[in-house]
């Protein structure tokens, strides 16, 4: 929560407008339903759930993303969707996650 | 060799081998050169629900279901044994017949009649199915902890970070901070004494420095309500920017200022049980809201609607300050 919350922070520090965030797999699909993001911050895990679907949805759209995850991302089923994102680390810092997103983004 | 001739041979040795063998908890079978059961001891026919009948005589693969005909097992005992005498801890997944799917570990070990030469196999048999699963959820449990012990530090920094610092002493910063990290412990510490978090609990261990300080709080709830842990932080973390707040600027921070904490659980119109919290402070300064939003409120707000999928509806009113908490259990 306090998580979600300090990078939504972040990101609104250095100029970004956040649509989200989404606390489930469902609802950051839903998201994608209704917006189209420039680009995306994505836990490895939502309540659970790896988040290789939403990772799946963002490469369908053409929409570039970056992982911040304690975890391994090779260690989850359908981890091709994740491949080649970059995973900025969980905790994260400000200057790393900045300088991650305006790589991301074309 | 028969059986007579085995256990003359083990009194010869001065070993009581035959009652040594009766009492072994493990499962233990004695096979002849052929790999045939010469003979099994009581743990044997218990682990695996069989009889002597169908023991005694029968071949090692063509016990129960066949569950020991494993070619690599077969490999071992034919080629391991005559060159190293002994096998040690193999492990055999299989479902046996009566008893379902297990995992043994088996350790076989060759000895040899000293005058007849005649070689016989001691196959003991240890279930290890509790404790291979025991091990499993072991790690499963590690790995969790640790992802928690993770996401619980990127919560402290989180913290650390949105902690104002403009205008601001280091001695006030650091207590604003200990302030929100000890809500933290102490959510932690009623959501995890039992899997899930009642939060009645939970109010009266957030509360607890302000409580024992003051007769101005009131807490009036009925009934135990479950939260899960997830709940019970963001819950925790809301109720002391709340108390923080209301020390600062509102009813708490005046004498005869009163502050009324109640909940209660009611279901909605599409039967979702839906948790309600309110929090009226009265008898104070007249309540008026932030010029800027701090990060107290943006975080009321944010646990409200984001993590526990509610509403809060902070109302500044002229006898103080109410913040109307809704949420789903």
């Amino acid at each position: 929560m306090l998580i979600a919350l300090d990078v939504q922070m972040m990101l609104q520090d250095n100029g970004y407008t956040v649509l989200g965030p989404a606390g489930t797999v469902e609802g950051a699909l839903r998201l994608l339903d209704d917006m189209r993001p420039d680009v995306a911050v994505l836990d490895g895990n939502l309540r659970g759930r790896p988040v290789v679907p939403v990772a799946q949805r963002l490469r369908d759209l053409g929409i570039p993303f970056v992982l911040s995850s304690a975890y391994d991302i090779l260690a989850f089923d359908g981890c091709e969707a994740l491949a080649g994102a970059e995973n900025v680390g969980k905790p994260v810092t400000e200057s790393r996650l900045i300088a991650a997103l305006q790589r991301a983004l074309p | 060799m028969d059986l007579d001739e085995l256990y003359r041979l083990l009194r010869g040795s001065h070993v009581q081998a035959v009652s040594i063998v009766n009492t072994l908890r493990d499962p233990l079978v004695v096979l002849d050169d052929d790999f045939r059961v010469l003979t099994a001891n009581p743990a044997f026919y218990k682990t695996f629900s069989t009889s002597r009948d169908e023991t005694i005589g029968t071949a090692l693969a063509d016990l129960g279901n066949g569950q020991w005909n494993i070619p690599e097992l077969r490999l071992l005992l034919d080629q391991v044994i005559p060159r190293s005498t002994s096998v040690i801890d193999y492990e055999v997944r299989a479902e046996f017949p009566h008893i379902g799917p297990r995992t043994m570990l088996v350790s076989a070990q060759r000895l040899s009649h000293p005058d007849s030469g005649q070689r016989i196999l001691l196959f003991t048999i240890v279930d290890a199915t509790e404790r291979r699963q025991a091990d499993d959820d072991k790690d499963i449990l590690i790995g969790e902890l640790g992802h928690r012990i993770k996401n619980l530090l990127a919560v402290t920094r989180a913290i650390a970070r949105r902690t104002g610092v403009e205008g601001r002493s280091a001695e006030e910063y650091r207590d604003d901070f200990l302030g929100r990290f000890d809500a933290l412990a102490r959510s932690l510490a009623v959501s995890t004494q039992e899997a899930e978090a009642d939060l009645g609990q939970l109010v009266r261990a957030v509360m607890e420095p302000w409580l024992e300080e003051t007769s101005a709080i009131t807490l009036d709830g009925q009934g135990a309500i479950a939260l899960l842990p997830r709940q019970a932080m963001s819950l925790g973390m809301i109720l002391h920017e709340l108390a923080t707040n209301a020390l600062k600027h509102g009813a708490l921070s005046v004498p005869g200022g009163l502050l009324d904490i109640s909940w209660n659980l009611a279901e909605d119109r599409d039967g979702q049980r839906q948790v309600h919290l309110c929090w009226r402070e009265s008898n104070g300064p007249e309540a008026s809201p932030p010029e800027a939003v701090g990060f107290g409120t943006c975080l009321i707000r944010f646990a409200t609607e984001v993590d526990l999928k509610g509403q809060a509806e902070l109302s500044y009113r002229q006898d103080g300050f109410v913040a109307d908490l809704t949420f789903p259990q």
